[in-house]
């Protein structure tokens, strides 16, 4: 069982957040600009790292925001849990 | 707006003959308060002037430190960064949705009458703390739990918010309206 420190509740039980995948991806300004290998590249292709990701884990059974993990894949070693820019920061 | 006063909370087939109030066991009530009325309120508290209006609106201020609450005419619990659930015996409790909504039109935030979706169960007693604790990953030593706070979590993996009273002796849990008949009898069970 992890412990996930949620940016605004706290630390919390892992079985109260969802996983949402690797963070940081951003959806092109222009889709239609692209080829469908840039496109398929953005909807499809992940980084899968041995070691330290940056993550998008959503509080859903909490407050119910999103937010982000960096996280170790091997170690599940938690560096830090960090609060994502826009709207939603609070 | 409806009375909610004579309102039914569609678990009356479950309680039967035990009624709104029934003896868990020997350390725990349990207490159904249909009553209540329950408003959830979203907007952005950073925003100029809404905490004031809804302030001025409810006569008390919204808790915008994380599982906080703030007891007042009201009982205002913080769910998210722009989320909280105000719970209200008031006798005009009928009226409040409607005024809040009037006080924040201006500043975006929504207002919602949620009294019909979620039930809140009262629970009292010394054996409480170690009731919860039996289903739910929250810490509920007093240390850790204090009156006032409240935390949205898993309850036998249903989806709650507990809150514990000013005086830290009885929980309050709201949970959906379809999830209640299976916390009830999980409740019953694990007490
Ligand atoms: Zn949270």
């Amino acid at each position: 069982m992890l412990l996930i420190d949620c940016p605004w509740c706290g630390e919390r039980a892992e079985t109260e957040f969802s996983y949402g995948g690797e963070a940081g991806i951003t959806r092109p300004k222009d889709p239609a600009a692209l080829s469908d290998a840039e496109w398929a590249d953005y909807l499809f292709m992940r980084n899968n790292p041995k070691g330290a990701h940056r993550e998008l884990w959503n509080h859903s059974q909490g407050c119910r925001r999103w937010f982000g993990i960096e996280r170790d894949t091997l170690t599940y070693r938690i560096a830090g849990t960090f609060r994502l820019h826009g709207k939603d920061e609070g | 707006m409806t009375d909610l006063s004579q309102r039914r909370h569609g678990l009356e087939t479950l309680v039967g003959a035990h009624g709104d109030r029934e003896q868990l066991s020997a350390t725990v009530t349990l207490e159904i308060r249909a009553a209540v009325r329950q408003l959830n309120l979203r907007g952005d508290p950073g925003k100029a002037g809404l905490r004031t209006a809804a302030e001025e609106a409810l006569g008390q201020a919204l808790p915008v430190q994380p599982n906080a609450t703030t007891a007042g005419p009201h009982t205002i619990c913080w769910l998210g960064p722009d989320e909280w659930l105000v719970l209200s015996a008031t006798p005009d409790a009928a009226n409040v949705a409607t005024a809040l909504e009037q006080a924040l039109s201006k500043h975006g935030a929504a207002v919602n009458d949620v009294s019909g979706g979620q039930v809140l169960l009262h629970l009292a007693g010394s054996g409480v703390r170690d009731l919860l604790a039996k289903g739910c990953t929250l810490d509920f030593h007093p240390r850790a739990f204090a009156p006032g706070a409240c935390a949205q979590s898993g309850l036998a993996k249903a989806n709650v918010l507990i809150r514990l009273d000013e005086d830290g002796e009885a929980f309050d849990v709201v949970v959906r309206r379809s999830f209640a008949d299976y916390l009830l009898r999980w409740l019953r069970h694990a007490a």
